[in-house]
């Protein structure tokens, strides 16, 4: 997936850009979800901030009745959506292009992200995600892995962020 | 080897010096010093002049509270700090460091003739002094105040530095790494609780590091320290030192700044220098300790005059002998160690001067055993000495009988009136306090923190230690937790006692005595008493009279003796007239903390569209526009604003303008229910917009006024693709959401935002359908008159097309995914080449919109305007049954007559108008003259004429009238018109 790195003298912290991916919002009443989870062949989360994946597909929960779902680009979910429109009424937008998304990682990735995260980044559970903000931009984060995460920014904030996340890794790099 | 050094001896580096200079000279210190230690080590006390009186002042305490030793640092270009504490400043190699408020030199001094005339100089002086004749103050005395006022110089240059900001959840926040904060980190940190145990100092260990002599189970004080410092880090405690608690907020949000790298000869390349932590706790511990109050006695301010717990200090941290033959003058018993610690180092102490009739008896055989005279139940009346403390004037009392005193020579005295709880954290959080008899101590608690040690009145280290231990293990059951108690044995502690005073007794006239309370702002005692006599009876209004307290120490050892004797003037006791609140930050923290990454490029959050590059690259001149930078205008070589908007005006009118229309506010309204909801949330009624055509859409708050407004398309039964202004996008969404989740939560439709989905790219100009028609499929022409859009490709992206006008000329938006926005935007002006295809900014779409009378939210209306005000009327759907803000375009006043209306204004003159100029029907009336309306927009013109954009009352109404518009050059006359200046009839539309 990464296509592009940022060398850095450590690799305390590692920025990384992220190909894009299909980005699809879904919005459906609590009610349809369940018909929707099974036309696109997957159970929807119902708590906020859970992930399920099947068949390179994954749903995020970010509210009661909203989901992000990602999938590689390419990926037809808007057919099979549409099928059962008329039962489970719902919104399916794309917005692939909204946001970018870098992977940060490496053995300083928390210091990275408490640079500019007011959230407890250190409590969440891995496998989950969140919608959170870095310094004054909204992000989703990804705890994929103990150091491992992906932030989805949306693209206008995204000089902001890198230039915050490259000045947090310069003090890293300093040790201090 | 300095002459007060004492070899061997200390927490110092004996084997690594350090230069520096002060006030020019240079100096040696040790590794491990501050600037006041290395200069008490080679016997400098005088260290800079007071504030008002330019009086000679000294070091006064070893700590973060000193008033007097306030120093000008320099780290080397662009890093130089005023007012830098002496006694926190760590010694670096190459430290430059000066005296304040001294001229032309520290020694002599030529503001000192305050001194002399102190008498005038008395508590409100300004208020009484500078009174007559009036007409001076503003050109006289306010001028020459402000020029002798202020201490220190502010820097004049960039800080160079860069600072890091961090945010950390921990389980408990212990403050304060001394016995008790340490004995609370161990007892918290027990259970797997992840811990956090900062302190302001370089070192932990607190008073400990002052008293190595005290033995805690069986281990010196030292040792000890070391040995838990060691349990902490292996139990996973984060320990933070240089780290100053500033600020106790909300929640337990506490703020800690910690300092990285002043204290380093060279700083790592790229380290910030300092970094705010935005900590919050589950539990905080305040273990901040007990500040040393002054004694206040006429001349308590001559150099060489310190607190007691100071020079113990120097003596055990940095083994420093403050002087050879120091004299003491106490109420409390723990000044007896620190005199102690000193003979036993070699000095010869003078005299214990004790208040107190009645010393404790092992005090006393520790002072026969060092051969100590002790006078008890005697005061100072005086001190002698000009820039260095001399002698001082001991005199039995009894009661306020003073008797015939001596003198005693000494080359310091120092100085103890017992010891006050450091409240100020917890005061941030509004907790109550409880006056003991003595001094406040915390009482009720709005925060779940814990308060341990001296810091609520305990003294001697037993009591400390285990009250930490306790205040430790309370937090931990806070959190749900629990943890075994822990006991200290402690050998050789040093508990003490104390009693209270106001000033002390003095045979002198009162009225003479320079008798200081706030050393850093000049406060005498008779200050106090002044306020008072003056009719001052709050704590507050004194405080404010007197400035006492209102430094950068914030009074941390004034506050207690000027309550203490403003009670006693009021005959109240204290509580009755209350403490001063203490504020944040607790020590005075520098503004690069605080900003932290929001300087530089990283200021503020801009936001760039995806075409802002090549903009960039060409030449744009940029405007920001709610978070975003937008290109203004593209000046050519040799252009000013004006004539480049011009030109970018008329090639849009005569061929072909390309604009980045990015920044519009783009929201899908998606589901079954998308028109009824369209219908309910904007003006215009949407049932009959066909799919692929669309319709200006206007935006009313519940009150009827203009919000926002935009096109939008209808690209499908089921779905909208509405645009909003740039500002306005973010609003607008949560206007939606907040109606749809609170008002029709039975409605089947969702919103998305897809601002940033799409880049626009927005085509006008007589030449855009000939240039845009080769580029697009999957548009039937024959069917795609103005208001039309359509999902199709453009230059062989996916695109979703939009025929609409915001210039008068024929106009296209083209949508592509924001990753191919600059590929459509280099694929237009390859293809727009023929027709001399003209990039233009928000500057040119302003005047072109304008001259067709498009208004613009935010800018020709001001949140009054109704549609019928703007000339909108026919935006609003007569038929609909309703909209948010249809029954408020009903109320009286909406409908009534007279009402600000939008119309069209030209000079008479051909001048151009300015924006927000008033406007009034007669110039000659007299003033204040009866305002109209005002400008709301103006512009140059492609007419051959300014145009401009106005509200005025009753404007409708006015067509062809004439108004004024004064101007400080004179008044402007103008005619009132229609909006449209340009092709009224909408032909050049349907080209």
């Amino acid at each position: 997936m990464t296509y592009e790195k940022h060398h850095f003298a450590a690799a305390l912290a590692v920025v990384e850009d992220l190909a894009p991916a299909l980005r699809l919002s879904l919005r459906v009443k609590p009610a349809h979800s369940a018909t929707l989870g099974q036309a696109l062949g997957l159970d929807l989360p119902t708590r906020v901030g859970a992930r399920v994946a099947a068949g390179g597909t994954e749903a995020l929960c970010l509210g009661p009745d909203e989901w992000l779902l990602t999938a590689p680009e390419g990926t037809d979910l808007a057919t099979p959506a549409r099928a059962v429109y008329a039962d489970a009424p719902h919104s399916l937008v794309d917005i692939s292009d909204r946001e970018i998304s870098l992977r940060l990682s490496g053995p300083a990735v928390l210091d990275l992200l408490a640079a500019c995260c007011p959230r407890n980044v250190a409590a969440m559970p891995v496998g989950t995600a969140a919608r959170t903000v870095f310094d004054s931009a909204t992000v989703i984060l990804w705890r994929d892995g103990p150091a491992d995460f992906r932030m989805d920014i949306w693209r206008s904030f995204a000089p902001h962020v890198r230039a915050l996340l490259a000045q947090v890794q310069g003090e890293l790099a300093a040790g201090l | 080897m300095s002459r007060f050094r004492i070899p061997g001896k200390g927490r110092v580096d004996h084997a690594a010096p350090v230069s520096f200079t002060f006030d020019g000279k240079t100096y040696r210190g040790l590794r491990g010093d501050t600037v006041a230690s290395a200069l008490l080590a080679n016997g400098v006390h005088l260290m800079g002049r007071s504030f008002k009186y330019h009086r000679p002042r000294g070091a006064v305490s070893a700590g973060s509270e000193e008033p007097n030793a306030l120093i000008g640092t320099s780290r080397g270009a662009g890093r130089f700090e005023p007012n830098t504490r002496a006694t926190v400043q760590e010694l670096r190699a190459g430290l430059v460091t000066e005296s304040q408020n001294k001229w032309p030199s520290l020694s002599f001094d030529i503001g000192a003739v305050n001194d002399r005339a102190y008498m005038l100089f008395s508590a409100g002086f300004y208020y009484k002094t500078f009174m007559w004749p009036k007409s001076f103050w503003d050109k006289i005395y306010e001028p020459v105040i402000r020029g002798a006022a202020g201490l220190g110089k502010s820097p004049t240059e960039a800080d160079p530095d860069h600072y890091a900001s961090r945010y950390l959840h921990t389980d408990v926040l212990v403050i304060g790494a001394g016995p008790a904060g340490i004995a609370a980190a161990l007892a918290a940190a027990q259970s797997g609780a992840d811990v956090t145990l900062v302190d302001e100092n370089p070192e932990m260990g607190g008073s400990l590091l002052s008293d190595p002599a005290v033995q805690i189970d069986g281990r010196p004080a030292w040792d000890w320290v070391d040995a838990q410092l060691g349990r902490l880090r292996a139990a996973g405690v984060r320990l933070m030192t240089r780290t100053t608690a500033i600020g106790y907020y909300h929640q337990n949000m506490v703020g800690l700044c910690q300092r990285l790298t002043d204290h380093l000869d060279t700083p790592p390349k790229g380290a910030p220098r300092e970094r705010m932590w935005r900590v919050r706790a589950g539990q905080v511990v305040l273990a901040q300790g007990a500040l040393e109050k002054p004694l206040v006695f006429d001349g308590n301010d001559r150099p060489g005059v310190m607190l007691a717990g100071a020079a113990q200090t120097y003596l055990h941290k940095y083994g420093v002998k403050v002087g050879d033959t120091p004299a003491v003058i106490t109420s409390h018993d723990s000044a007896y160690y620190a005199a102690f610690d000193l003979a036993d180092s070699g000095a010869r102490v003078a005299a214990i001067i004790d208040t107190r009739d009645a010393v404790r008896p092992d005090l006393l055989d520790g002072a026969r055993l060092r051969g100590i005279e002790v006078l008890s139940g005697h005061t100072v009346t005086t001190t002698r000495g000009r820039l260095r403390v001399k002698s001082v004037r001991a005199a039995p009392m009894r009661g306020t009988h003073v008797g015939t005193g001596r003198d005693i020579a000494c080359d310091c005295l120092l100085m103890s009136g017992g010891w006050t709880p450091s409240l100020h954290l917890f005061s941030h959080t509004k907790g109550s306090l409880a006056w003991d008899g003595q001094t406040f101590l915390p009482d009720r608690k709005t925060e779940a923190c814990e308060i341990a040690g001296a810091g609520r009145g305990l003294w001697g280290y037993a009591d400390v230690l285990a009250d930490g231990a306790a205040a430790g293990l309370r937090a931990l059951e806070g959190l749900g937790r629990a943890g075994h108690p822990a006991g200290f044995r402690v050998a050789n502690d040093r508990p003490g006692t104390g009693a209270s005073h106001t000033e002390l007794p003095t045979d002198g006239n009162p009225g003479k005595a320079r008798a200081f309370i706030d050393f850093q702002n000049d406060v005498t005692a008779k200050d106090i008493r002044l306020a008072v006599r003056e009719g001052m009876r709050s704590i507050e209004h004194v405080k404010r009279y007197t400035t006492n307290g209102m430094a950068t120490d914030q009074g941390k050892m004034s506050n207690i003796n000027g309550l203490m004797i403003a009670a006693d003037a009021l005959g109240k006791q204290p509580p009755q007239v209350g403490l001063t609140t203490f504020r944040p930050p607790y020590t005075p923290t520098s503004f690069g903390a605080f900003c932290g990454y929001l300087r530089g490029e990283t200021f503020q959050l801009t936001r760039k569209t995806p075409i802002d590059g090549w903009a960039e690259a060409n030449g744009a001149v940029f405007e920001p526009v709610a978070q975003w930078r937008r290109a203004w205008y593209f000046p050519r070589a040799g252009e000013d604003m004006h004539a480049a908007v011009l030109r970018e005006c008329k090639a849009t009118r005569a061929s072909l303008g390309i604009f980045d229309a990015s920044t519009l506010g783009k929201i899908e309204v998606a589901g079954p229910d998308a028109v009824e909801f369209m219908n309910r949330m904007y003006t215009n009624p949407w049932t009959k917009l066909a799919p692929g055509r669309c319709r200006y859409g206007l935006l009313l708050g519940e009150d009827g006024f203009i919000r926002d407004d935009g096109v939008i398309g209808r690209l499908s039964p089921d779905l909208f693709h509405v645009t909003t202004t740039t500002g306005g996008a973010a609003r607008v969404l949560t206007m939606m959401e907040d109606y749809l989740q609170t008002e029709w939560p039975e409605l089947d439709v969702w919103l998305t935002s897809t601002t940033e989905q799409w880049a626009t790219v927005a085509l006008n100009g007589p030449n855009a359908l000939a240039m845009l028609k080769p580029l697009v499929q999957g548009v039937n022409w024959d069917d795609f008159p103005h208001m039309s859009c359509a999902e199709c490709t453009v230059a062989g992206l996916p695109a979703r097309l939009f025929r609409l006008s915001f210039t008068g000329e024929v106009g296209f938006e083209v949508n592509v995914p924001a990753r191919h926005g600059l590929t459509l935007w280099t694929a237009l002006m390859e293809a727009g080449k023929p027709y001399d295809i003209t990039p233009y900014g928000t500057e040119t779409m302003h005047v072109l919109r304008a001259e067709k009378g498009y208004i613009i939210v935010g800018q020709d209306t001001d949140g009054t305007v109704t549609p019928a005000d703007a000339g909108l009327d026919w935006a609003v759907g007569k038929a609909k049954k309703d909209f948010v803000g249809k029954r408020s375009l009903s109320r009286p006043d909406i409908v009534a007559k007279g009402r600000k209306q939008l119309v069209g204004l030209l000079t008479e003159d051909g001048s151009l108008l300015q924006e927000g100029a008033q406007i009034v029907l007669d110039p000659d009336q007299p003033k204040p003259m009866k305002m109209v309306g005002h400008v709301t927009s103006s512009y140059h013109s492609t007419l051959g004429h300014p145009i401009a954009m106005a509200v005025i009352e009753g404007g409708f109404d006015r067509m062809g009238e004439t108004v004024f518009i004064p101007m400080p050059d004179g008044v402007r006359k103008a005619r009132v018109t229609s909006t449209v200046f340009y092709d009224p009839d909408n032909t050049r539309l349907k080209a």
